[in-house]
């Protein structure tokens, strides 16, 4: 019995956790907030994402990829969210996803190396925002390769050179700068994204092959695990630095951390925190393997991540008193980025709803019902 | 990350299987069967069965040979208590001697203690009892008042313990006093550990009811009871510190056991609101309920990965320390959200014996008001929390 990351993919967590310490911190995080002119991908950093094989792990080593599993994209996203990377990180990696699990043999080979070393940015269009997390959410219509929709809050849409649309018979992949394709951008709270509007109006998409319902689903569940990652990393930084805060602001001639009211609140956070750090994981292994109960683990992941990230980075702020309502302070980063994360292909509420779909609708000896308490018996590895 | 145990943790697994397809009557599997029995008709069965499982060598699972365990591994006590949970097997007649007494015998028992004390209990020849609550000291256990004094070779013992688990089948009782007067301000100072027999004049064990109606905990009266010097636990005037140790262990637990308990309690709360009707539909098709349900059992998984979690630290030798803490906070408050979840389900019918369909619901309604306590017993949520705050975080006292 391991359940715990890898010497490989502790070392991969440690290389991500110390350039962002020394390359792209809180510093970083806020010139981007305040430089109303970027595109919110910052050069040196996407750069250094391309080098450091950080967009090339799910990618196969024969498309030029490293090949490795979700959890180990997992590591990366948790490490992104505790440092409000900005990018399209996420959006790039689905889009390699997509490719890898629905695209022809051609179409990955043209776009995998690309997308694998960051020439190529994605952005993906997989939801109506709001949906319930299922392929019936998809924002696109489709009709003979033709597209039409509004793709609202799409992340990244700008800066694309490729994206994957959902419609309701599969994945596209459509160039944002055919014909028929209209990008606009729209202002986000949290400047660690870039938002934007892509209106498709007979737009030519070239149909991933491979994209049945099954794999959308798998698509998005891969989606969810990935933010419960960011969430959870969001999450366990604001539960820190409040602690360490704490620690230290006298009022009443003691450190307020040493008021109970706060301490129990803190114990709190920490004990959920760590909860949704071992959902987050175990979701992003569940995928690897192929676990029966892969989709109720995303499930479970999305909601305890989502919950728990909202508690905290809004404990993080009362804990710090009027300074963590500041823009001078880095609170605003870690709220901002979790509200918009929170509901980020489905929400909490939603993902209880899964839940309940798998597991109160289905017959009691249905695969997803059984597989729960018989992992270790069955021996998942 | 590999979630398989061992060949060898797995044979042990395929063998207890076995072992409680064959010994565990299909009658003592139903809830309904023990709810039909008194207190006392169900803690002798119980007492009896366990006795036997012990003959058998299913007991004391990660505890030396010598001293009557089976000596196996950590993972083999985690499989036992998971499949023990999985069947629906009786729980532990000794319980407080099985997860506190035993393994600080372990740790500071002299050899003849060893060797006279863990047997019996494993064979549950001997039933313990904790004496650590008094009226005056419950979170505040150094407030304790019970007096000690030596007199020659014995101890002679006056006063009160209070919600004393198994008081009224107890044989022997360790238990926390002073043994000496404590000079000014140092009030863990001058406690000592006794390991007293209750069957003596000058003990007296009285029941307490219960809000199930049950009276598995009560009262025990000491009047000049004795106790000799010899039966102390860790040392005169290390009494403290032993009850320290001793608490510490219920946390080194994996709570594979709890989730596995608790996960069946929910796949019947999740049958209960098939049967019922809420609105003209089955309650599990109510969104609020399944909302409720659901959000119990995204705790109750969480929990399974913590257990692997545990399990995993413990493998590889390593002590969780106060992160133990969090271990009991999680498991009680998830048995919490999921006995809520029932409450809710049944609305107004809480409480009634069976629903017309036939379902029995008497186990689960005592379940969940037992986890009603489990946020009290063994350090109360409160207390855990603020453990979990000095010793995990770091925050200041
Ligand atoms: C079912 C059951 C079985 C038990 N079995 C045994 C047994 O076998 N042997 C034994 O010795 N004892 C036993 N106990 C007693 C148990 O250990 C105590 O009830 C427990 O330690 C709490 O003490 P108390 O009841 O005096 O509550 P109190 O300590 O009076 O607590 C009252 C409330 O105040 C809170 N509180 C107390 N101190 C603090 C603080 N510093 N900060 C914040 N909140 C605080 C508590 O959390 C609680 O909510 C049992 C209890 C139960 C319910």
């Amino acid at each position: 019995m391991h359940f715990q990351l890898t010497d490989e993919q502790r070392a991969l967590r440690d290389a991500a956790r110390s350039y962002l310490r020394d390359r792209f911190g809180p510093r970083q995080v806020r010139a981007l907030y305040e430089d109303p002119d970027s595109d919110g991908v910052p050069a040196p950093l996407w750069q250094a994402l391309g080098e450091q094989g950080w967009l090339a792990v799910l990618v196969p080593e024969e498309h030029d990829g490293i090949g490795l599993g979700l959890l180990d994209a997992a590591v990366l996203a948790r490490e992104f969210g505790a440092g409000t990377v900005p990018g399209p990180w996420l959006g790039t990696i689905l889009v390699g996803e997509a490719l890898r699990l629905a695209g022809s043999p051609e179409q990955q080979a043209t776009h995998l190396p690309d997308l694998a070393a960051g020439g190529v940015r994605g952005a993906v269009a997989l939801l109506r925002p709001g949906w319930f997390p299922s392929p019936a959410g998809a924002p696109a219509s489709a009709r003979d390769g033709v597209l039409s929709g509004r793709l609202d809050l799409v992340d990244y849409p700008s800066t694309a050179d490729l994206l994957v649309v959902a419609a309701q018979d599969g994945l596209y992949l459509v160039d944002p700068a055919a014909a028929g394709v209209t990008v606009s951008p729209v202002d986000a709270l949290d400047r660690t994204t870039r938002l934007g509007t892509v209106l498709l109006d007979g737009a030519r998409g070239e149909k991933l092959p491979g994209s049945t319902p099954a794999v959308v689903q798998d698509l998005l569940d891969r989606a969810a695990v990935l933010v419960a990652n960011d969430l959870v990393g969001i999450a366990r930084k604001a539960v820190t630095d409040t602690v360490e805060y704490d620690k230290t602001r006298v009022q009443f001639g003691r450190p307020v951390g040493s008021f109970q009211a706060l301490k129990h609140s803190l114990a709190d956070l920490h004990i959920g925190v760590t909860f949704a750090e071992h959902a987050a994981t175990y979701s992003a292994h569940a995928a690897d393997v192929d676990a029966p109960d892969r989709q109720l683990a995303a499930s479970i992941a999305k909601s305890k991540a989502a919950d728990v990230s909202r508690d905290a980075t809004g404990a993080m702020i009362q804990f710090h008193g009027g300074i963590g309502y500041t823009w001078e302070h880095d609170t605003h980063f870690y709220f901002k980025r979790s509200k918009r994360l929170e509901a980020a292909y489905g929400d909490a509420a939603q993902h209880r709803e899964r839940v309940a779909r798998l597991l109160v609708d289905q017959a009691p000896d249905s695969p997803a019902v059984s597989a729960v308490g018989s992992e270790m018996s069955a021996g998942v590895a | 990350m590999d979630l398989r145990h061992s060949e060898k943790d797995e044979q042990f697994r395929a063998e207890f299987r076995a072992w409680l397809d064959a010994s565990l009557p299909q009658e003592m599997r139903r809830p309904e069967f023990w709810a039909d029995l008194s207190e006392e008709e169900s803690f002798q069965t119980r007492r009896t069965w366990e006795k036997g499982k012990a003959q058998d060598g299913f007991a004391g699972i990660a505890w030396p040979t010598e001293y009557g365990g089976r000596g196996g591994t950590p993972t083999m006590k985690a499989i036992y208590d998971e499949e023990m949970a999985r069947v629906g097997a009786p729980s532990t007649v000794n319980a407080l001697g099985l997860a506190f007494l035993a393994p600080t015998v372990m740790a500071l028992g002299t050899e003849e203690q060893k060797r006279s004390i863990i047997g019996p209990l494993l064979h549950c020849d001997v039933i313990w009892c904790q004496g650590f609550s008094e009226p005056g000291a419950g979170s505040d256990l150094a407030a304790l008042q019970m007096r000690a004094e030596p007199q020659g070779e014995e101890y002679l013992l006056n006063g009160q313990k209070i919600w004393t688990t198994n008081a009224m089948h107890g044989d022997r009782i360790f238990t926390l006093a002073r043994t000496s007067t404590s000079d000014g301000g140092k009030r863990h100072a001058g406690m000592s550990m006794l390991l007293v027999d209750m069957h003596q004049p000058g003990v007296e064990s009285r029941p307490l009811k219960q809000m199930t109606g049950a009276s598995e905990f009560g009262e025990v009266f000491f009047t000049d009871a004795t106790c000799p010097r010899s039966d102390v636990l860790g040392g005169e005037g290390n009494g403290w510190a032993t009850a320290m140790l001793l608490l510490s262990f219920e946390r080194g637990s994996s709570a594979i056991g709890q989730y596995t308990e608790f996960r069946r309690q929910w796949d019947d709360v999740v049958d209960v609101a098939r049967a019922l009707d809420r609105d003209g539909r089955p309650a599990a098709q109510d969104p609020v309920l399944r909302q409720s349900l659901a959000a119990a059992l995204v705790e109750l998984e969480c929990l399974k990965y913590h257990s692997w979690h545990v399990l995993t630290q413990t493998t590889q030798g390593r002590d969780l320390g106060f992160e133990a803490s969090m271990t009991k906070i999680m498991w009680s408050e998830t048995f919490r959200r999921v006995s809520d979840s029932y409450e809710a389900v049944l609305g107004t019918a809480f409480g009634v014996p069976e629903l017309g369909s036939g379902l029995r619901l008497e186990e689960l309604t005592s379940l969940a008001m037992w986890s009603r306590s489990c946020t009290i017993w063994g350090g109360s949520q409160q207390v855990q929390r603020t453990v979990v705050a000095e010793r995990v975080l770091g925050l200041p006292r």
